[in-house]
């Protein structure tokens, strides 16, 4: 049901009217309107937010233009945040919306657009306006502001060129999604904790899942013990930058050894492994990210630190910029990395060897009677995917500045084998959306809910609330949300187009050496 | 000398002996059938040609290299590329991907050329490509280019997979049923392209249940029944043999068939 609601629609005119990157577009400029919002009213409840917050509304005297303003940004974020669900409501009486309302919505959100940047200038002006309350770069209400503008800018690129947007829907999503990463210490620097989210959680999430998604999705190996390559990459970066052992190598070198450890391992836990397939493989690899942690914990060879991990891991130094008073460097460095080795895997995604590994998925025997060598072509996707995670538990280690053996525990596999299924297996897009959503919820929705139910709970006199621990949740959280999408989606939000083929035939091959009776 | 060489092949599954003590050869430029009844042990045979199956006993001689014991892939890199009785095509990838496939083994590109998009990637990628579409318009496939093997009708797909076989540039195909599933037309269409690809310089062993096609496109026949060799020879004489009739039909059916 929900499957064919968000297919795009084909009215009787013959105009299309909504895809899948067009939907998630729409919601997010809608919750990015609801954030900016009701943020400021949140989390500053006193020193009132800017003239964007309902509060506002209510306390200020009704004359005056900025209550006028107030009034009609109101309007303009009702009929966007209304938007989606109307839409929605709309296909489920098989009805749609007409472009009328297009304009209408790309008219609202111009309006909000521009009206937000007058005020914003207006009172960055003036310094300080009653009606608004301050502000300036220390109060929250800054990045509220930023974080609407953003949400306008989306929503007017949506509503107002949707048939672009149906045509190019990797192009919009880059375009809208590369802005918002840049400036997402900007947006939140009021909350640093987010800033925080997106540098440790979201972008290592993403190096992680791109990895993985070699291995899963474009080779088709289930690797249930992917965080032990992750441990490998910040333990080879932690032991030789911090004064564990009197070593203090440049962070930027050891992230390449990191990775090359990490790939060394990778080829090492795949070569015995590579008969196998399907459910053994799963087993071995998870028995491998089982062994790794626990390797650390009883610190063989002296070096891992114990369970008490290594700390005071060096930061890195770029120039004048140390990045450990500097965090959002981190973020910074990150995104860049990240940005690199999506285009990396993309490429290979669509050169020799990337055609090579889907040909090994898709069906083993024949790629091996069509001269594809699958030892070597397998190893060469468990070395890389090794690679990627080595690379993020390098920068992880620095950024985190200690580690221990828990922080490569077995849910940080499940985690991002989570956000391949969720995003889309073998659609690197997919993929980042998959890791935004799922790191989102886990790491900063949940991590946070605690802490604004106990405000709630104090607003509306209502104790019980402060006592509901929500991160007990998480793995509930996972698992509604796999069971979820197997029903609703089972190719993920944004499913490879081989994939959602796939699901509407279904087919299993069998491995190499299944035919030829060796395993 | 002989292009290849089977040399008293064996296969035995535990207590099954699927090809027993099998010997033939196959020249340069020639096309020979290998036909008997179901499972009489022929796709075995092919299995063991092209390293999918370990042989239990016996020799596969390529130029008078023994092959056997080598993986698929390097048995393959010495030019005997092949086909399935149920076909086993890349199903998601398109058309033009799965006759890439073939070329990848003799292309030069290594994974960082990919990552970078080096000239040397990019250059041989649209080569590649360039031969493909070439192979699939050859083939009478083009148009289909870039659809996913899974949605092409079945006769097409036969045809996709002896593409895929072809960009592997072979010096032997081997056809496991190519003529199965296909209407009168479609198979026409196999023998002449059987021919043409001969006249190319291929040498082609095929396996067909379909006698027309067999009688008219072999140089020779290799009959098999119970993984025993039972005729061999050009096809008026493989027909007229009554201990190949006798597979086919039955005992007594070769006894009526010439006193009648």
């Amino acid at each position: 049901m929900l499957r064919r609601i968000l297919r795009p629609a084909t009215s009787a005119s013959g105009e299309v009217q909504g895809g899948m990157v067009w939907w998630l577009l729409a919601v997010a400029a809608a919750l990015m309107l609801l954030v900016g919002w009701l943020l400021p009213w949140f989390l500053e409840p006193v020193s009132g937010g800017v003239g964007f917050s309902p509060q506002d509304v209510v306390v200020s005297s009704p004359t005056g233009i900025g209550t006028i303003l107030v009034y009609v940004l109101g309007v303009t974020m009702l009929i966007l945040v209304l938007s989606p669900i109307a839409e929605l409501a709309f296909r489920f009486r098989k009805g749609t919306l007409g472009p009328r309302w297009d304009r209408v919505r790309f008219a609202a959100a111009g309006t909000g657009l521009l009206l937000t940047v007058l005020v914003w200038l207006l009172v960055r002006i003036i310094q300080e306006e009653p009606l608004f309350g301050p502000v300036d770069s220390h109060t929250i209400t800054n990045s509220a502001v930023w974080l609407t503008m953003y949400g306008y800018g989306v929503a007017a690129v949506v509503y107002g060129a949707r048939e672009w947007v149906l045509m190019h829907p990797n192009l919009t999503f880059g375009a809208s999604a590369l802005p918002f990463g840049a400036l997402l210490p900007v947006m939140f620097h009021q909350a640093p904790d987010f800033v925080l989210w997106g540098a440790q959680d979201l972008a290592i999430y993403v190096l992680l899942a791109l990895g993985l998604n070699v291995v899963v999705g474009f080779a088709g190996l289930l690797d249930l013990g992917y965080a032990a390559f992750f441990a490998i990459g910040a333990y080879m970066c932690a032991s030789l930058a911090s004064p564990a052992h009197h070593l203090h190598l440049p962070l930027w070198a050891l992230l390449f050894i990191g990775a090359m450890v990490a790939a060394l391992f990778g080829a090492v836990l795949g070569a015995p492994t590579l008969r196998l397939r399907g459910d053994y493989l799963a087993i071995v690899t998870l028995g491998f990210g089982e062994i790794i942690p626990d390797l650390a914990t009883n610190d063989v060879g002296g070096f891992t630190g114990g369970p008490n991990g290594i700390s005071a891991i060096d930061q890195p130094q770029l120039g004048p910029i140390n990045f450990g008073t500097n965090p959002q460097w981190f973020y910074w460095s990150l995104l860049i990395v990240v940005i690199l080795v999506i285009i990396l895997l993309r490429n290979v995604e669509h050169s020799r060897m990337g055609r090579a590994w889907v040909a090994l998925r898709e069906d083993e025997v024949a790629a091996a009677a069509t001269g594809i060598n699958t030892t070597s072509t397998k190893l060469l996707a468990f070395a890389i995917g090794a690679s990627v995670s080595g690379f993020a538990g390098a920068f992880y280690g620095s950024m985190l500045t200690a580690i221990t053996p828990e922080a490569f525990l077995f849910q940080v596999s499940v985690t991002v084998l989570s956000i391949i299924v969720l995003g889309g297996i073998g659609n690197i897009i997919g993929v980042i959306v998959g890791s935004f959503v799922l790191t989102f919820v886990i790491y900063w929705v949940l991590q946070n809910l605690n802490e604004w139910s106990v405000t709630l709970g104090h607003t509306i006199n209502l104790p019980a609330l402060s006592n509901v621990n929500f991160t007990q949740y998480t793995y509930m959280i996972y698992g509604v949300a796999l069971v979820v999408m197997m029903l609703f989606r089972p190719g993920g939000l944004l499913p490879s187009r081989a994939r959602r083929v796939e699901l509407e035939t279904g087919i299993e091959s069998e491995s190499l050496a299944a035919v030829q009776g060796k395993a | 000398m002989a292009l290849l060489e089977l040399d008293s092949l064996t296969k035995r599954f535990g207590g099954l002996v699927a090809v027993n003590d099998v010997s033939f050869d196959i020249s340069q430029g020639e096309i020979v059938s290998l036909i008997g009844p179901n499972g009489a042990g022929k796709t075995t045979a092919f299995n063991c040609v092209t390293g999918l199956f370990p042989l239990t006993g016996g020799d596969v001689r390529l130029d008078g290299v023994s092959i056997a014991g080598l993986p698929p892939h390097r048995v393959l890199r010495l030019g005997i590329a092949r086909t399935f009785q149920n076909i086993r095509l890349f199903s998601f990838m398109t058309a033009v991907d799965n006759v890439m496939v073939g070329a990848h083994w003799w292309m030069k590109a290594r994974v960082w050329d990919g990552a970078l998009r080096t000239p040397r990637s990019r250059n041989e990628e649209r080569e590649v490509q360039g031969r493909a579409f070439d192979l699939l318009d050859q083939l009478r496939l083009a148009r289909y280019a870039g659809s996913y093997a899974r949605e092409l009708p079945y006769g097409l797909q036969r045809r996709l997979e002896i593409a895929r076989a072809l960009a592997t540039q072979p010096r032997l195909l081997l056809l496991d049923e190519p003529a199965a599933g296909l209407n009168p037309q479609e198979k026409n269409e196999l023998m002449a392209l059987i021919a043409r690809l001969r006249s190319e310089g291929l040498t082609i062993f095929l396996i067909e249940h379909d006698m027309r096609v067999v009688m008219e496109a072999s140089d020779r026949i290799v009959v098999l029944d119970h993984g025993e060799k039972i005729a061999e020879g050009k096809p008026a004489e493989v027909r007229a043999d009554p201990r190949v009739v006798e597979a086919y039909l039955g005992s007594g059916a070769s006894q009526e068939m010439h006193g009648a």
